[in-house]
């Protein structure tokens, strides 16, 4: 038997309290690939990216860093399950690293509270952990109902994956990834047009319906390729392409109708803990993922 | 140090933030434009025009409400020759429109709860109970006051006091 690993898990603000079936589904999944994750509740939100940054830089670097910082004093390495956090804390910990003046500055304000940023703290995302730390063979052997007659689009997003300087990923345009976990699960991915475009959500808040547009856009480039189920990682993308469908199909006058599954919970049918899926579909899911379900071989509840 | 010339000021206080300076590198390819979702769909959303007048420390582009069109996707530093960093160059200008009001007010809203509470949405006890259920930890409350107390040089909260958003419309959801 391999000895656990363990992180400390940056929770974040939409995961654990707008879209927790994320976290619980990942947790499952973890345990079998025998991860443990502690928690730090001196962390604080990561900042979110996309308006925070807008409002005032320095606070959010800051912020972002006194995170990065709070980590680092536990002695794990980090693991975000949201993409937000996840570039926040990456983007902060790499200008540390690159900018002496910024960290001097940063460290000054820590100082109070007896912490440091060293800018040499490992940030990772789920596929740095899954992929690279426990490996695809590992995550095959737990595989007990492998996915055949699915096929699945991977949904990357933007901030999991850009700028690679600092979020160490493997490719800005095409990402492989997630693609070989989901190969791992028994499924097929589905190839589609324009694999890396933003699902549309960060400009919500300034212009909803620009937005929508470009989330009808993608949604399209994936229904084509015939894809049973998006897979994501975020829960930013997640709201927006399936909280948000209903609304994407008036602007589009298309129905789309495609569900949207965390990467957990994929991997969570793959490995038989179907329950974790089934108990919170409901709740969790506008768009109905029964027939997806019985197609996973695991429907008919 | 940049040197201080008043007509320059724009692009000089952007210069001095952290990587700033790779606006210089822009040579106006226009690489940037082509690459950008927006763009595809808003012609007046032109990421290499909104590095032109930066360069030209055009303080105006500071007051655009178009600036908050950038989805930050970075499309557009992928495809750059010289590796501009273009959305952030954006979020610096956005930063130096805050005061004159060109923020959405679901930006504001969430900047607010962020320094208040330390999370971007408020936090229901219902969800609460519903992680407890879930057999999901506790995970505590962030030390808000320490956190404010290290951002005093910078401002922040006196400005979220102040300013007030020039877009009519709608709330976070």
């Amino acid at each position: 038997m391999s000895k656990a690993r363990t992180y400390t898990y940056f929770p974040g603000c939409m995961i654990p309290y707008r879209l927790p079936h994320f976290e619980l589904s990942m947790r499952e999944v973890l345990k079998k690939l025998e991860v443990e994750l502690e928690t730090s509740s001196d962390h604080s939100c990561c900042p979110e990216p996309t308006t925070f940054t807008g409002v005032d830089f320095e606070a959010w670097v800051t912020i972002a860093a006194r995170n990065v910082a709070v980590s680092e004093a536990t002695g794990n390495e980090t693991v975000a399950m949201c993409s937000g956090c996840f570039h926040t804390l990456a983007v902060a910990n790499h200008m540390v690293h690159e900018d002496p003046e910024l960290k001097e500055r940063i460290n000054k304000r820590l100082k109070k509270s007896g912490l440091e940023v060293s800018g040499e703290h490992a940030v990772k995302n789920l596929l740095h952990v899954l992929h690279n730390d426990i490996g695809i063979e590992a995550i095959a052997k737990q595989v007990t109902n492998p996915l055949k007659q699915l096929k699945i689009a991977p949904h990357y997003g933007c901030h999991l994956v850009r700028p690679l300087e600092a979020t160490n990923m493997d490719s800005a345009e095409n990402p492989q990834w997630m693609d070989e976990i989901i190969k791992a699960t028994g499924a097929e991915v589905a190839e589609f047009e324009d694999k890396m475009a933003c699902c549309g959500a960060p400009i919500m808040p300034g212009d909803e319906q620009k937005a929508l547009t470009i989330t009808s856009k993608h949604l399209k480039h994936i229904k084509a390729s015939g894809a049973d189920a998006i897979v994501v990682l975020c829960p930013t993308c997640y709201t927006q392409m399936e909280t948000q469908q209903g609304k994407v199909e008036a602007i589009a006058e298309t129905e789309f109708n495609i569900p949207v599954l965390s990467l957990g919970e994929l991997l969570a049918l793959s490995m038989g803990l179907t329950e974790i899926v089934t108990d919170n579909q409901r709740r969790y899911h506008r768009v109905k993922i029964t027939e997806l379900l019985v197609k996973a071989g695991v429907g008919g509840a | 140090m940049v040197t201080n010339d008043t007509n320059l000021n724009f692009r000089n206080w952007l210069l001095d933030q952290p990587e700033g300076k790779t606006l210089l590198r822009c040579y106006q390819c226009g690489r940037c434009t082509s690459a950008c979702p927006v763009a595809d769909i808003e012609p007046a959303f032109n990421p290499r025009l909104f590095l032109q007048k930066i360069i030209l420390s055009d303080e105006l582009i500071a007051e655009e409400q178009l600036v908050w069109n950038c989805l930050t996707c970075e499309q557009c530093e992928v495809r750059c020759p010289e590796h501009v960093k273009i959305p952030h160059i954006l979020i610096l200008a956005k930063v130096r429109g805050l005061m004159k009001g060109n923020v959405p007010p679901a930006a504001l809203d969430r900047a607010r709860n962020i320094l208040s509470i330390g999370r971007s949405l408020e936090v229901s006890a219902p969800m609460l109970k519903t992680r407890e259920k879930m057999g999901l930890p506790d995970l505590g409350t962030p030390p808000m006051e320490k956190i404010v107390e290290m951002l005093a040089d910078i401002g922040i909260v006196g400005n979220l006091e102040k300013v007030e958003s020039v877009y009519g419309g709608s709330k976070d959801e």
